[in-house]
C-alpha cells in the first residue's frame, strides 16, 4: 500500500472542498474523493491524478452538495436579482446628478484604461508579425567604452559574409545600410532615406508585396517601394516597371526600375523601409565603399537559422571575429559579439545603441499605467463617497429589506450588484468615449498608431475584469458600511448618518491629493516649456542659417553666391553641423585610455558664424597647416578627462596626434532631452564640406533665407533645397514639448474635473441632508456668511490637510517626472506647486459656493415643508 | 410530500444501490455504474444523485467503516427504502407494459425505440 502521507491530493482543492461542501456530507465525500484519487494514482501519474482531483472537485460544485449560504438557497434568486436591477435603475434615476457623476467619472476612467490597454497591447505586439521572428537574429557587439560596457546594433562590414561562409547552420544573412539620397521621378524630387539590403531582407522580414516580386531585390537595377512612397511618387497607380532616378551628387546618378510595392505595413512595427535597393548599390553611391573593411561598420547584419537552438554553437564560434576585429581596430576594441532574436529585439533595443529597431515608448510604458490607475482611483473614490452619503436616502429601503428577511450578506450582494450594474453602464459609455474620443485624440498627439481592436478577445476579458474589479473595489466598502445598520435603529431614526464618517473624509482627502499631483504636473510642465524655450543653447542660433550641400562644387558655388549678399555677416563651411550632423571619434590617451567623443569637422569661421564662445585658448586659423593637428574641445571633455590645463594637452585619434588649442563654453549640440556629450572640433578638409552656414544681420533672417532658397533652386533645379534656420533644427523637440504640455494639462483637467465632481456630489448631498437645519437657521436670522461658514467649516480642515500632504508629494512627483523626461529640466521652485494649490482651492471654492448660493436663495418655508 | 419523480440517471443509481447491498457506498456505486455504462462518471454526479434521492425518501444511509485508502474517512452505506422498491417496480411494470404493446413488426422497424 502506498503511504498516504507521501502521495496526497493537492492541497488547495482539498481546502476548497472542505470550505464549500455541506458539513454533514463532508466526511463521506472527502473520503470518496480520496479513494478515487488513490485509485487514479495507481493507474496514472501523480500529477495527472492531482489534476483529475481538482477537476472532480470542481464538478462537486452542485447546489445539492454545497453549503447553503445563509439558508437562502431556496428563495427564487432570479426574481431577487431582477428586483435588484429594478431598484438599481430606480435609485439611479432618482438622483440623476450623483448618478451622472458616478457614471461619468467611471466612464472617463474606463475610457482611459481602454486607451492604456490599447497602448500596451500595441507596444507588446511591435514587430511580432514577422513569421521568422524566432529564427532571425541581429548581430550586435559589446564594447567597453571608458569603463562602461555598451551594446551596439551595428556590425563590421565583412561580418555577414564571413558568417555565411563559416557556419553551416546559418541559412541566410542580410546586410543593411541606410543612406540618404535624392530620388527623382518626373516632377517629384525629394531627399529620401534609402535602405540598401541583401536580397534576403524580404525573406527574413514578413513584408508581403502588393505589386511586383520580392525576388527582384537581387537585381541591381530594382527598387522596391513602401506603399506610402508609392503613393507619394506615383499616386494610386501601379508603378511597377516605371523608372526612378537616384541622385547622389552632381556626377553620380543611377536609374532604377520599380519592381515591387509593399503592402500596407502592420501598424505595430519598429523596423520598416521606404525604399529598398540591392546592397551592392552602396558602391554606386560611394565608390570608395569597401565591403571587406573591418574598420568600417554598417547599420545592421541579420542572420537566419533553422532552429533557434543552433544559435548557441554559433555564439561560441564568434570569438575569432572578436580577435580579427580588434587586430584591425585598436581604438574600437570590442569585447564580444552577441545575437538578439527579432522577437525580443524591440524590447531590448533601448539598451542597444545604433540599433535598426528603435524604442520610443519607454516613458509611455511607465507613465500610462500610472495615469490609468490615478484616474481609476479618483473615479472609485468619487463613487465610494457618493454611495456612502446617498445611502442616507435609502436607509428606509434597507430597513424594509432587513425586516422582511434580508440579512447582511443579502444587502451586500444587493449593493454590489447595483454597483456592477452602474459600472457596466459606465463601461459602455467608457468604451464609446475611449474609442471615439480618447484614442483618436491620443493618436493625434503622439502619432502612435493606436487602434482599439474590438474583435480582440483579450480586450473583452480585460474590460470584463476591469468592470468586476472597479465594481467591487468601489462598491465593497459602501456595501459593508450600509449593510451594517440594524433595522430597528433605522426606523427609530436614531442614526447619525454620513456626516461623521471619517473614511469619507479620508477618501476625499486622497482625491484632493491626486488632483493636486496632476495639476502640479500640468502647471510645472507649462512652466518648464517656457523655460526650455528660453534656455540658452550655448550659441547664437537665432541669426544663423544653414544649407546642406551634396558635394564640394555645390558648396563653392553657393558660397560665392551668398558671399555677395550684403545681409550675410559671415560664412562658414563644415563637414558636420550643430544639431544636424555629428560624427563620433575615439580619443586615445596614453597609456591605455579610450574615450568616445562627438566630433565636428569645421573651418576657421565656424565658431564665429555660429556664435560659439571660447573660454580658453584660440580657435582655428585660416589656411594654417599646423591647425590640422589641432582640436578645440568643449568644457565637459576637459572636465571629464581631468585636464587642469587643457591647452597644449595632446591625445591621439586614429593614431594621429592632436593638440588642444581651445576650450569652448558649454553648448547644446542636441536638444535638451539629451545630455551634453564630450565634443571635439577639428579642421575639415575642403573636399568634405557638406554644410554652408551663415550669420545674417539681425532681422534679415527670413529675407536671407528666401534668397538662399531661390539661389539654390536656380543652381540645382534637380536637387531639392535642404537647409533652414538654425533655430528650427530643434523644431521636433519643441513640438514634442508642446505635446507633452498639452497632454499633461488635459490629464490635469480631467483629474480636477473628477475630483470636483466628487466634491460637488458630496457637498450637494450633505447640504440636501441638512435642508431643515439650514431653513431653521435662516428663519432665526442666519445670514449668508453664517451659513457659508457652517458649510465651509467641514471642508476647510480637510482641504488644508490634503494640501499639506499633497504639496510635498506633488513636488517629488513632478521632480521625478521632469528628470525622467529631460536631461536639462527647469530647476523646480515652489511657484509651480503654489500655483496649482491656488487653482485647486479656487475650484473647490467655486464648487462649494454653488451650494451656498442654492441654500441662500431657497425659501426656508419650502425647506421646512419638505417630507 | 416530496416529489416522486425519478430521473433516468437517478433510477440507474438507485438500482445500483439495490444491487450492491452492503457494498453500496459512493465510490463503489461509481465503479459499478462506470463498468456497466462504459463511461466515466464524476464523484459529484453520483453524490448529488444520492443526496437528492435521500431527500426524496428513496434511500437511507448510515456510516460504515473507515479505511486508510480513504484517508481515515468513513464510508456512507446506502440502502433502498421500501418506497423505492415500490416506485422501481412500478416503473418496471410501466415499461414492460409499453414494450408489450409494441407490435412485433414495429420493433424491427424502429430500432431507435429499443434504446428507450
Amino acid at each position: 500500500m502506498i503511504q498516504t502521507n507521501e502521495i496526497s491530493p493537492p492541497k488547495w482543492p482539498v481546502k476548497f472542498l472542505r470550505f464549500f461542501i455541506k458539513k454533514e456530507y463532508l466526511e463521506e465525500i472527502e473520503g470518496d474523493m480520496e479513494e478515487v484519487f488513490q485509485d487514479n494514482v495507481e493507474r496514472l501519474s501523480l500529477s495527472k491524478a492531482r489534476r483529475m482531483y481538482t477537476l472532480e472537485m470542481l464538478k462537486l460544485l452542485r447546489p445539492v452538495l454545497i453549503k447553503n449560504v445563509n439558508g437562502f438557497q431556496r428563495i427564487n434568486e432570479y426574481s431577487m436579482f431582477k428586483n435588484y436591477f429594478k431598484t438599481s435603475f430606480r435609485s439611479l434615476m432618482k438622483n440623476p446628478m450623483s448618478s451622472f457623476i458616478n457614471v461619468f467619472g467611471l466612464s472617463v476612467a474606463i475610457g482611459i484604461c481602454l486607451l492604456v490597454y490599447t497602448f500596451l497591447e500595441y507596444d507588446r505586439s511591435i514587430d511580432k508579425f514577422h513569421e521568422h521572428k524566432n529564427e532571425v537574429y541581429l548581430a550586435t557587439f559589446y564594447a567597453d567604452r571608458d569603463g562602461t560596457v555598451q551594446r551596439y546594433g551595428t556590425s563590421p562590414r565583412p561580418l555577414g559574409e564571413m558568417l555565411k561562409q563559416d557556419f553551416d547552420q546559418i541559412k541566410k544573412t542580410c546586410r543593411v545600410e541606410d543612406r540618404s539620397v535624392v530620388l527623382k521621378q518626373g516632377d517629384n524630387v525629394f531627399h529620401e532615406q534609402v535602405r540598401y539590403a541583401d536580397a534576403e531582407f524580404l525573406e527574413m522580414f514578413t513584408f508581403p508585396l502588393k505589386w511586383g516580386s520580392a525576388s527582384s531585390l537581387s537585381d541591381l537595377n530594382s527598387i522596391i517601394l513602401s506603399e506610402d512612397m508609392s503613393v507619394k511618387y506615383f499616386g494610386s497607380e501601379n508603378p511597377v516597371g516605371r523608372d526612378m532616378l537616384m541622385i547622389c551628387d552632381d556626377q553620380t546618378k543611377k536609374t532604377f526600375t520599380v519592381t515591387g510595392v509593399a503592402a500596407t505595413f502592420p501598424k505595430a512595427r519598429a523596423i520598416e523601409f521606404n525604399f529598398l535597393i540591392n546592397y551592392n548599390n552602396v558602391r554606386v553611391a560611394d565608390p570608395q565603399y569597401d565591403v571587406n573593411d573591418w574598420k568600417e561598420f554598417l547599420n545592421a547584419t541579420l542572420i537566419q537559422v533553422d532552429n533557434p537552438s543552433e544559435l548557441k554553437a554559433i555564439a561560441q564560434g564568434m570569438e575569432k571575429y572578436t580577435t580579427l576585429q580588434n587586430e584591425v581596430q585598436h581604438d574600437w576594441a570590442i569585447s564580444s559579439f552577441a545575437f538578439e532574436p527579432l522577437s525580443t529585439l524591440y524590447e531590448h533595443s533601448y539598451n542597444i545603441k545604433n540599433c535598426i529597431s528603435q524604442d520610443y515608448n519607454v516613458e509611455g510604458r511607465i507613465g500610462m499605467p500610472i495615469i490609468a490607475i490615478f484616474m481609476l482611483a479618483l473615479a472609485c473614490f468619487n463613487y465610494i463617497n457618493i454611495a456612502i452619503v446617498s445611502a442616507a436616502k435609502r436607509l428606509k429601503e434597507i430597513g424594509v429589506r432587513k425586516v422582511i428577511g434580508a440579512n447582511r450578506a443579502k444587502v451586500i450582494v444587493q449593493f454590489l450588484t447595483e454597483n456592477i450594474v452602474v459600472t457596466g453602464f459606465a463601461l459602455v459609455v467608457g468604451l464609446i468615449l475611449g474609442v471615439l474620443i480618447f484614442i483618436p485624440w491620443f493618436v493625434q498627439f503622439t502619432a502612435w498608431p493606436l487602434e482599439a481592436n474590438l474583435l480582440d478577445g483579450n480586450l473583452w476579458i480585460f474590460l470584463l475584469a476591469l468592470m468586476l474589479f472597479t465594481g467591487i473595489a468601489s462598491g465593497i466598502y459602501p456595501a459593508f458600511y450600509i449593510s451594517k445598520f440594524e433595522a430597528i435603529r433605522i426606523f427609530k431614526g436614531s442614526l447619525e448618518f454620513g456626516k461623521k464618517n471619517p473614511l469619507t473624509k479620508v477618501f476625499l482627502g486622497i482625491q484632493l491629493i491626486l488632483a493636486c499631483i496632476t495639476i502640479s504636473a500640468g502647471v510645472v510642465f507649462t512652466q518648464n516649456n517656457s523655460y526650455q524655450r528660453n534656455r540658452s543653447w550655448g550659441y547664437n542660433q537665432r541669426e544663423a542659417l544653414y544649407i546642406n550641400v551634396p558635394d564640394q562644387s555645390a558648396f563653392e558655388k553657393m558660397k560665392v553666391v551668398m558671399a555677395q549678399d550684403p545681409d550675410v555677416v559671415s560664412l562658414s563651411g563644415s563637414m558636420d553641423h550643430l544639431g544636424r550632423s555629428v560624427s563620433t571619434a575615439i580619443v586615445h590617451m596614453p597609456p591605455n585610455h579610450h574615450y568616445e567623443v562627438n566630433q565636428l569637422s569645421v573651418d576657421a569661421n565656424y565658431f564665429e558664424t555660429m556664435g560659439l564662445e571660447l573660454i580658453k585658448g584660440r580657435g582655428f586659423k585660416e589656411h594654417s597647416e599646423s591647425d590640422k593637428q589641432a582640436v578645440v574641445v568643449n568644457e565637459l571633455l576637459a572636465q571629464n578627462l581631468n585636464l587642469t590645463e587643457p591647452i597644449g594637452h595632446q591625445f591621439e585619434i586614429d593614431s594621429i596626434k592632436y593638440e588642444v588649442i581651445g576650450v569652448l563654453k558649454e553648448f547644446h549640440n542636441e536638444s535638451f532631452f539629451n545630455k551634453v556629450q564630450p565634443t571635439i572640433f577639428k579642421v575639415a578638409e575642403e573636399k568634405d564640406y557638406r554644410f554652408l552656414s551663415m550669420r545674417v544681420k539681425s532681422g534679415y533672417e527670413a529675407k536671407t533665407y528666401a534668397v538662399l532658397q531661390s539661389k539654390w533652386t536656380k543652381l540645382y533645379p534637380e536637387i531639392p533645397f535642404q537647409g533652414g534656420h538654425q533655430e528650427d533644427v530643434w523644431s521636433g523637440y519643441f513640438a514634442s514639448l508642446d505635446k507633452s504640455v498639452a497632454f499633461n494639462r488635459i490629464i490635469a483637467i480631467v483629474a480636477v474635473m473628477l475630483a470636483s465632481l466628487g466634491l460637488y456630489g458630496l457637498v450637494t448631498l450633505n447640504v440636501a441632508g441638512r435642508v431643515k437645519e439650514f431653513s431653521i437657521r435662516k428663519t432665526l436670522g442666519a445670514r449668508l456668511h453664517n451659513i457659508a461658514t457652517i458649510i465651509m467649516k467641514q471642508y476647510i480642515l480637510l482641504t488644508a490637510i490634503a494640501l499639506l500632504i499633497g504639496a510635498p508629494i506633488s513636488y517629488m512627483f513632478t521632480q521625478a517626472y521632469l528628470n525622467m523626461l529631460f536631461s536639462y529640466s527647469m530647476p523646480l521652485g515652489f511657484s509651480g506647486i503654489i500655483i496649482s494649490m491656488l487653482i485647486l482651492i479656487f475650484v473647490l471654492l467655486a464648487v462649494i459656493s454653488t451650494q451656498i448660493r442654492k441654500v441662500s436663495k431657497s425659501n426656508p418655508v419650502e425647506g421646512l415643508k419638505a417630507e | 410530500m416530496k416529489k416522486t419523480k425519478l430521473g433516468e440517471f437517478e433510477e440507474l443509481v438507485l438500482l445500483t444501490v439495490a444491487a450492491l447491498q452492503q457494498e453500496a457506498y459512493g465510490v463503489e456505486i461509481k465503479r459499478e455504474l462506470e463498468e456497466r455504462l462504459k463511461e466515466r462518471l464524476s464523484v459529484g454526479s453520483i453524490q448529488s444523485a444520492l443526496k437528492r434521492m435521500e431527500e426524496k425518501g428513496f434511500l437511507t444511509s448510515e456510516f460504515g467503516e473507515a479505511t486508510l485508502k480513504r484517508g481515515g474517512k468513513r464510508k456512507r452505506i446506502y440502502a433502498t427504502t421500501s418506497y423505492a422498491h415500490k416506485v422501481l417496480s412500478e416503473m418496471k411494470e410501466i415499461r414492460s407494459g409499453l414494450w408489450n404493446s409494441i407490435p412485433t413488426t414495429a420493433g424491427t422497424m424502429t430500432p431507435e425505440l429499443k434504446v428507450i
